[in-house]
């Protein structure tokens, strides 16, 4: 069932719809005022990249950010625009380097080596989105703040203050998911 | 269909902009962002003002809903001003309060730079008001056409797009169900601690994932079934079509963008 095309392209598809789905739900914990939010939507993402691999969760990634700027994103620059939308949410597909090594481990049974995958691959994503957004952060603010001001801390703060929630968060429910529900990751949902 | 699963900010309407191919639309507000920024003088701040409130009227969307939608920003730009109207020192004196100073500088270059930021969002904001996100794929699938050369699956992309839109207000209301359905059971999904709001949110994301995934598999079935082999010779049933307007639109924008560079101080 792996090899099938036609299915991967839905499946990233959907999971995609999901992440702007869970994006919005009355669940999350949204307090940030100029966006960013500790939500559930990168979940989606995580589980297509630690199925489907890199390839998966890139396409998955870029997808998000793309259907985020068809309904309405806050785009103020260029450049802004295509880290924030185009490069953020596209690396966080990289946590599917880690797909292959976390498979074996959970058909082995070794939970703990599992949840040692899970974690990292979900740092790796959560890093580098947290990245383009700081760096982001610095040009705009760059564009519009008046110099001398310490801009990068700003941004560092901001940003990681719902990013670094966020991974616990995303570590701890992709894991609780992979090791109840193991066909999620493995195999097709009906068999 | 319940009010609360309509996402995005599109507004249907027949008006001009409406009208307007998204790719016009989407190169436009492109080049638009990139001249905002040569802006420096009254003249040419008014020639960009005029040209975004014309399209925003144009739009016949109320003016009240436009700038509601732009609540969220109305911070930054008020934010931005502030900082400008005490950071910078030029000019003369304008005000002294307990020795802070505010400069006839600080107040033009505040002035300025928050209507910048203004414009830039008042027109950017646009195209999603007045372009259904379906129409935005379209355009994207077309505009990135080229980088099929370079092996960039364009079609693939707009095609999950084009899914993606499809299956969005499907799993809203599947997630609606779903959250309802597990209440009903006793799960608390409003109060308690972040752990247990954290928790309460699992019995929820099993079903949705594990019917995501039927969802998927039934559906690729299904088009293979139908024949589906990618984007080769494929034919659409909404065809873009760039019409005398558009080209109406383009040389319009030509001549604001040559007005400011005109009036531009050197």
């Amino acid at each position: 069932m792996r090899s099938n095309r036609t299915l991967f392209l839905i499946e990233v598809a959907i999971f995609t719809a999901l992440a702007l789905v869970l994006d919005i739900l009355p669940i999350a914990f949204k307090v940030w005022p100029n966006g960013g939010s500790v939500s559930f939507a990168m979940i989606p993402v995580f589980i297509v990249a630690f199925r489907w691999g890199i390839k998966g969760g890139l396409l998955s990634g870029l997808l998000w950010g793309l259907l985020q700027i068809a309904f309405g994103a806050s785009i103020l620059t260029p450049l802004q625009g295509l880290i924030e939308y185009g490069f953020a949410f596209t690396l966080l597909g990289l946590a599917g380097i880690f797909a292959k090594p976390l498979q074996r481990a959970l058909k082995d049974g070794k939970s703990n080596l599992a949840f040692m995958y899970v974690m990292l691959g979900v740092l790796i994503g959560t890093s580098f989105r947290f990245l383009a957004h700081f760096y982001a952060g610095i040009v705009f603010w760059g564009h519009f703040a008046p110099e001398g001001q310490k801009v990068w801390l700003y941004s560092f703060l901001y940003n990681g203050s719902y990013m670094l929630p966020s991974f616990v968060l995303c570590t701890v429910l992709v894991f609780f998911l992979f090791y109840k529900q193991p066909r999620t990751l493995l195999g097709a949902a009906t068999s | 269909m319940n009010n609360a699963f309509i996402i995005g900010q599109y507004v249907p309407g027949n008006s001009l902009v409406h009208r307007l191919d998204p790719r016009t639309k989407i190169t436009v507000i492109f080049f638009f962002v990139f001249i905002v920024f040569f802006a420096n003088s009254l003249a040419s701040y008014s020639i960009l003002t005029a040209f975004s409130l014309a399209s925003m009227l144009t739009t016949r969307i109320p003016v009240r809903y436009i700038l509601k939608g732009l609540t969220p920003v109305w911070f930054l730009i008020i934010f931005t001003f502030t900082l400008h109207i005490f950071v910078t020192k030029q000019g003369t004196v304008l005000v002294e309060i307990f020795n802070l100073k505010i400069y006839s500088g600080g107040v033009i270059q505040g002035f300025a730079i928050s209507m910048r930021f203004f414009l830039l969002i008042l027109v950017t904001s646009l195209l999603t008001l007045t372009t259904t996100p379906i129409e935005i794929t379209d355009a994207i699938e077309d505009m990135l056409h080229p980088l099929k050369k370079i092996k960039f699956p364009v079609h693939e992309l707009a095609l999950m797009m084009s899914i993606s839109l499809r299956f969005i207000p499907t799993l809203m209301q599947e997630t609606d169900k779903i959250s309802k359905a597990q209440a009903s059971r006793g799960v608390d999904f409003k109060t308690g601690s972040i752990k247990d709001r954290v928790k309460a949110v699992v019995p929820l994301l099993v079903p949705l994932f594990v019917s995501a995934f039927k969802r998927a598999e039934e559906l690729a079935m299904a088009m293979e079934a139908r024949g589906y082999r990618g984007g080769e010779g494929r034919t659409k049933l909404r065809e873009l079509k760039i019409m005398k307007l558009d080209i109406a639109i383009f040389i319009l924008f030509a001549a604001v963008a040559a007005g400011l560079f005109l009036t531009r101080v050197y």
